[in-house]
């Protein structure tokens, strides 16, 4: 649209309608967008074409002029109390004949506890469903962290329990705080800015994100899906310490490990240094009793070895004499006195062994053997 | 990051030899082989903590005296 100004001189001019307009024209080609405040001063009559209230920051007290057209207001029949809490999707516009600046809403629901809740369970369900509170994704907590970073808000005593905790079980821990707003519409995007600096942050090898307990709103920067995408995006591990047990702020989910406190937390990320001692201690002493056993061990072995040496010629002798009796006894058995004794003979001509009865003739004398002597014979006949 | 997990990989190298040790059946050469290599980890593991200085620094004064 043109605004058309008058020129007295050197001097620009413009009417209080002219004015307006341009800065209505210029209102319209901002965006639609949600706000969200509690409803205050409805003002509502038969008359008027459109129904005005004005919506308030419960944080900090900001107005906002908000109209919407009659019928349409009437139709969605919400019957809003003062103190209400709604989102209103609308754009900014002037209303040029008072030059006074608002809210058009083109559309209006009620948010209270109950739909908060359903559109963080729905938030919950999407996240979820790209997998990043999957176990599959928790990174193990380093077992000694060079650095540890830790954001916490001013609010001095989760900050204090995670570093007393810390110095106690840890005294040589090494602690970057990252201070900030842990808390109101700043805290998601202050938290999510120093996660990052204290992840480039060098040697800083786990992150503690702690915050005490609070009331539901309180806590909802921590469901802030742009704050949970951070810390499963985050290259370090990080554990999240957030409310008390019965809260679970969607970055709970996300984060790598869950403290129920700031202490637990302090607990997961860093050993107890007296214990790690007594361990490395014990190791060393097992150490120490394993070799002189094994040295032990093998002073034995040379013993037995030398013992078995000592005794080896005695054990040589007496299996010689054994072999030897063992040989004669074989012999004993085999010699032909062995066989006489069971009644046969040895008849022999002329110092010869007779074996065939054509070997001799009749009248021819003979030498018989026996087992006990022998006698002479001569021969009566031959077969 | 491969610091601290040195430290980890030290005593539980640390901790197996002594298994080895304890168990009884190591040869006496390979026995003195691993009780030099159980010292010098339980040694690295000591320096390692004894070493470090606990430090607690702020991440917003660290930025402000970063400056010039």
């Amino acid at each position: 649209m043109k605004v058309e100004a008058i020129d007295y001189g050197d001097r620009r001019v413009y009417s209080v309608g002219a004015f307006n307009r341009g800065i209505a024209s210029w209102l319209e080609r901002l965006p639609t967008v949600w706000v969200e405040g509690e409803v205050t001063e409805l003002r509502r009559q038969a008359r008027w074409a459109s129904v005005f209230f004005t919506l308030k920051d419960p944080a900090d007290g900001a107005c906002l002029g908000v109209s919407m057209p009659r019928g349409q207001f009437d139709g969605l029949r919400l019957e809003l109390a003062d103190g209400d809490r709604v989102h209103v999707y609308g754009r900014p516009e002037l209303y040029e004949a008072r030059g006074e600046f608002r809210l058009r809403a083109l559309s209006l629901e009620r948010f209270g506890l109950g739909e908060h809740l359903a559109a963080l369970e729905r938030l919950k369900q999407k996240l979820a469903a790209e997998g990043l509170f999957a176990p599959e994704r928790k990174r193990p907590l380093p077992f000694l962290p060079r650095r540890i970073g830790l954001i916490t808000g001013n609010d001095a005593a989760a900050k204090r329990d995670v570093l007393t905790t810390l110095t106690a079980r840890f005294p040589p821990a090494n602690v970057l705080v990252g201070e900030t707003y842990v808390q109101g519409p700043r805290a998601a995007g202050a938290v999510i800015e120093t996660l990052r600096a204290l992840s480039r942050e060098p040697d800083v090898d786990v992150i503690v994100v702690a915050r005490g307990g609070g009331s539901f709103e309180d806590l909802l920067p921590f469901s802030d899906e742009r704050l949970v995408r951070a810390i499963a995006d985050c290259p370090v591990p990080v554990v999240s310490a957030v409310g008390h047990e019965q809260d679970t702020p969607l970055c709970d989910l996300a984060a790598d490990a869950r403290a129920s406190t700031p202490s637990v937390a302090a607990r997961l990320v860093v050993p107890d240094l007296a214990e790690l001692l007594q361990r490395l201690d014990r190791a060393r002493a097992g150490l120490e009793r394993g070799t002189r056993r094994a040295l032990e061990r093998e002073r034995r072995r040379l013993d037995r070895a030398r013992e078995r040496l000592d005794r080896a010629p005695r054990l040589l002798l007496e299996r010689g004499r054994a072999r030897l009796e063992h040989a004669a006894g074989r012999l004993r058995a085999l010699s032909p006195h062995a066989t006489l004794e069971r009644g046969y003979a040895i008849v022999r001509s002329d110092g010869a062994i007779v074996r065939s009865g054509e070997a001799v003739e009749p009248g021819q004398k003979v030498d018989v053997e026996l087992a006990e002597g022998g006698f002479g014979a001569r021969i009566e006949e031959t077969r | 990051m491969n610091e601290e997990r040195s430290f980890e990989d030290a005593q539980r190298e640390l901790e197996e030899i002594v298994q080895r040790l304890e168990s009884g059946e190591a040869p006496l050469d390979e026995a003195l082989r691993l009780w030099q290599r159980g010292e010098e980890l339980y040694r690295l593991c000591r320096e390692r903590l004894d070493a470090a200085e606990g430090k607690i620094e702020e991440l917003a004064s660290r930025a402000e005296t970063a400056r010039p």
